[in-house]
């Protein structure tokens, strides 16, 4: 099912969580709502779900106009943060709850209890109740519970906030994997990168409620279309060197350093700018040098090491081959991707 | 579409969990119970004790006034009553806390036979007064009963319990303490089960003796439970009543002698006749604002201690 | 440091064992004088136990005293008392604790303060009201007074609330109606305070003495605890009749304690000082 959302705004009194929100979301896909906490991104979900209201604003589902429609009316499933399940039933009767609210009979619930079981592989712990199963197992339940009724869209709030880190990669997989062979279109709120990126078709960004950047996780990353957006994605995070273009090249505020870089170009002169470099833009220079950079420390991480540098007084983190000798200057080439100069107050992005 | 749904209210749509109709009945049954036996009788009691001259088979009074208020502070037995309650009060409850607060502490170790233990000090707690109460008539029998029978093996000559005027007041204390112990143990034993271990090993550690650390850590970490618990306490022992009917069979004490306030407001209305409902419903309002008192104390002392 | 142990445990054990004694004796006193012989109850020095245990003033009790009436109405009493009071509670507990409608708050606040409303005061226009139902000597009038309990109500809906937000939202989206997110997943969740509610209220009914003495004067509708005093007064009945009488009245409560006793304590020292 494609979802559009057009204008949605929430306000929450004086707080608006959602502003003027435009979205299309494509059949079948996997789409992280991603962002720091506080950005919105429940909000949305909720408003999806239909158990928050908007305050302006429209939401499709197809062709159909749900945004004033009761929840049960939409066809979602929702597994929460916490998972919700029922504590007093076990996971069979957890599962079948949403069917035997639909009056489906009996014998049909539990062959698509059973079927969907199988799917998140907990079909050996239908007798259990909830609290006598691991936190991943929860997670699994909670996930058919939602998809037993064969919803047309699926939402999952924060689903693996509370699972340790090796789980978390093993149930984001598993994500996947449930999503690919049911084909149901997904939301899936989180406010980690990583997971965003490592699961997702398409990441919707978001800052403060309104709506950063939407493309595909490489596309986002590679071209992101402001200073927010390059900054929350990747690990070490993007460096940034701050001060102003003259001349044609970039100065440090301090005019501690000077960076020559033919993406100045597109910056107007004396402009307070951001030079922002991926770390894996960095590399020792053979022919043309872009700047100076006097290397303070690396951390060995297999392949290459991890290295600490100063630009004047600008610290960056970057990628050198092993052996490079600490305590002197190198000549730094930067690659053609994983360079962007942003405003510094705007975030607006200029090359 | 399911209209109605979502609820435009000031502008701002929000999601409608709760038909309206709901609230309505779920609340029903509820609300006509306590509007019929709690809400109408308060105002309607508070209204009465104003009422002067009051005729409740014509319905007819004089006027509105103070009259049945004087004629109760005004009344022997209304002082009396107020003079045994309080004292009742007074002897009663500081007697059951200590008890209880010594009981509670030994019950709060690793014992043997808890369940034993816990049945004989809780039993009471389920078991009708009334019927108790006849057994403790039993027991303080002047003649045969076992009471008089111990003291006699310790030398002492027999006490008329329950009919000498001079004795009366001791029995009911007796009853009234051995009535309120149950409770009492449960609530302190369950405030004792709520300090933190590390109290008891780091005063271990430091080598202080068992009396000891009964003084300096149980009971000061023990004090704002033993308070709000005098203070409950204090609210049932001042309602002081039932107690009297199996001691006495519904005399208060052998001669008249021992009126309680509740006893008094249901002398009134039902002891007489005719009945007295002006009268009978001013000490009610008296008694509502002594225990109005006590419970502000209560939840003084709750916020205290809460932060 | 042993002996020292020893000597603890040892006055430990003295004091509990006392205290144990006085607790107890007098329910050992009445099921016992229950048995004994008119000689043998009014025997001194006082017999501890009967010399033999017949059952004649039991059967006095129930037969002549006509206890097995009393005890019908008081299962009677008890259990319609409890079982309105109880889905009164539910009810409005969950439409004070899920449901939204305005003023829920402020109602709430004033049902709470009505709690220290003592019945004592209350009772005499109650009284009244039930004189004017013409419900007097019925056992309809040891009933309806309670169907509705603040208290409980009250401490139900703490519990409701407690139960994450997140399991009503998700039913809702499941399509739940509030009556059936009630009783398929609150109730159940919820079972261990209301079972608790149920044993507190049903010994409180059991019990229940002063309102029973207001509005029953005849056999008819008495129940146990006030049938036991009518017959003391009435019959000026003898003390081993007394005796008898009274165990029938506090042993169907004893067996409960014995086979609830953890949710009972437990329950009033949760309760207790909310109240």
């Amino acid at each position: 099912m494609k979802i559009t959302i057009e204008g949605l705004t929430k306000k929450f009194g004086e707080v608006t969580a959602v502003k003027d929100f435009d979205a299309v979301i494509e059949k079948g896909q996997l789409v992280c709502l991603l962002g720091p906490s506080g950005c919105g991104k429940s909000t949305m979900l909720y408003m999806l779900a239909g158990t928050e209201a908007a305050t302006s604003g429209k939401i499709y589902f197809d062709e159909e106009d749900v945004t004033y429609m009761a929840p049960e009316e939409r066809g979602v499933g929702l597994v929460f943060q916490n998972y919700a399940l029922y504590p007093h039933m076990t996971v069979l009767q957890n599962i079948c709850f949403p069917l035997e609210i639909q009056k489906v009979p009996k014998a049909e619930r539990i062959e698509r209890a059973k079927e969907i079981a199988r799917l998140v592989h907990i079909e050996e712990y239908l007798n259990r109740k909830p609290s006598q199963l691991s936190g991943g197992q929860q997670q699994r339940v909670a996930i058919a519970r939602a998809l037993v009724k064969k919803p047309r869209l699926l939402l999952l709030d924060e689903p693996l906030s509370n699972l340790d880190a090796r789980l978390r990669l093993v149930m984001r997989e598993e994500i996947r994997r449930i999503q690919q062979e049911t084909k149901v279109t997904t939301i899936f709120v989180t406010h980690d990168q990583e997971e965003a990126m490592s699961i997702s078709d398409v990441i919707l960004l978001m800052k403060d409620g309104e709506e950063q950047q939407s493309d595909a996780p490489q596309t986002l990353y590679d071209n992101p279309a402001n200073a927010f957006t390059a900054n929350f994605l990747g690990v070490p995070a993007i460096n940034n060197i701050y001060g102003s273009v003259k001349d044609g090249r970039f100065h440090t505020h301090d005019d501690s350093a000077v960076i020559e870089h033919e993406a100045c170009r597109k910056v107007p002169e004396g402009r307070k700018v951001a030079f922002a470099i991926r770390p894996e833009a960095i590399e020792l220079a053979k022919e043309d040098v872009n700047f100076k950079a006097y290397l303070v420390h690396t951390y060995a991480m297999g392949k290459e090491e991890l290295s600490y540098m100063n630009v004047g007084t600008s610290e960056i983190r970057g990628y050198l081959p092993n052996g490079t000798e600490v305590d002197r200057e190198y000549n730094i080439h930067l690659k053609e991707k994983g360079v962007f100069i942003f405003d510094e107050e705007t975030g607006e992005r200029y090359a | 579409m399911k209209l109605g749904f979502f609820k435009k209210k000031d502008k701002e749509p929000k999601v409608e969990f709760t038909k309206k109709w709901e609230p309505f009945v779920f609340l029903l049954p509820f609300v006509i119970g306590v509007t019929i036996f709690t809400i109408y009788p308060l105002f309607n009691v508070i209204f009465m004790a104003f009422k002067e001259n009051f005729v409740l088979l014509t319905g007819k009074y004089t006027g509105l006034g103070l009259k049945n208020f004087e004629l109760v502070l005004k009344d022997r037995y209304f002082i009396q009553g107020m003079q045994n309650t309080f004292r009742y009060v007074l002897i009663v409850i500081p007697i059951s806390t200590c008890i209880s607060i010594v009981i509670a502490t030994l019950l709060n170790n690793k014992i043997r036979f808890m369940p034993f233990f816990q049945t004989a000090y809780f039993l009471p707690m389920v078991t009708s007064a009334t019927a108790v109460g006849l057994a403790w008539k039993y027991m303080f029998h002047y003649q045969y009963g076992i009471v008089n029978y111990l003291l006699g093996l310790a030398g002492i000559d027999p006490i008329a319990w329950l009919t000498d005027v001079s004795s009366n007041f001791t029995a009911l204390c007796v009853y009234g303490v051995w009535n309120m112990l149950p409770f009492t143990i449960i609530l302190l034993l369950s405030g004792l089960q709520n300090i933190d271990k590390l109290y008891y090993t780091a005063a271990k550690v430091d080598g202080a003796s068992t009396l000891r650390i009964f003084f300096r850590i149980t009971v000061p970490l023990l004090l704002p439970t033993i308070f709000l618990t005098m203070v409950v306490n204090s609210i049932s022992a001042f309602k002081v009543f039932h107690e009297l009917f199996p001691l006495w069979s519904g005399q208060p004490g052998i001669a008249y002698n021992l009126f309680t306030v509740v006893y008094y407001i249901f002398y009134q209305f039902r002891g007489l006749t005719p009945p007295k409902y002006g009268v009978a419903a001013a000490a009610a309002v008296i008694l509502f604002i002594v225990i109005f008192i006590f419970t502000r104390v209560q939840m003084w002392i709750q916020k205290r201690f809460d932060n | 440091m042993k002996t020292k142990n020893f000597i603890k445990y040892t006055i430990l054990y003295v004091l509990l064992g006392i205290g144990a004694v006085f607790m107890i004796f007098p329910f050992f006193w009445m099921i016992t004088g229950g048995f004994k012989t008119s000689q043998e109850i009014a025997a001194f020095p006082p017999l501890l136990f009967p010399s033999h245990f017949n059952f004649d003033n039991f059967k006095f009790a129930l037969d002549t005293a006509p206890f097995a009436k009393y005890f019908v109405n008081s299962v009677v009493v008890t259990i319609s008392s409890v079982s309105l009071s109880t889905l009164t509670t539910i009810l409005a507990a969950f439409a004070f604790s899920r449901l939204e409608f305005r003023g829920r708050d402020t109602i709430f606040a004033l049902l709470l303060a009505l709690m220290m409303v003592p019945f004592e005061m209350i009772v005499i226009t109650n009284y009244r009201t039930i004189i004017n139902m013409g419900l007097l000597n019925t056992r309809l009038a040891l009933i309806i007074p309670f169907t509705s309990s603040i208290f409980y109500t009250y401490i139900l809906r703490n519990f409701f609330v407690s139960i994450p937000e997140s399991l009503y939202r998700s039913a809702k989206i499941d399509g739940c109606s509030n009556w059936q997110y009630l009783w398929k997943v609150m109730v159940p969740i919820a079972r261990p305070s209301l079972v608790t509610i149920i044993l507190l209220n049903s010994i409180a009914a059991w019990n229940s003495f002063f309102w029973p003495m207001l509005v029953t004067n005849t056999t008819a509708a008495r129940t146990l605890p006030f049938g036991l005093y009518a017959f003391m007064t009435e019959g000026g009945a003898r003390n081993e009749y007394m005796m008898a009488a009274a165990t029938i009245v506090v042993l169907p409560m004893m067996i409960l304690f014995f086979f609830a006793r953890k949710y009972i304590v437990t329950g009033v020292s949760k309760g207790g000082l909310k109240g």
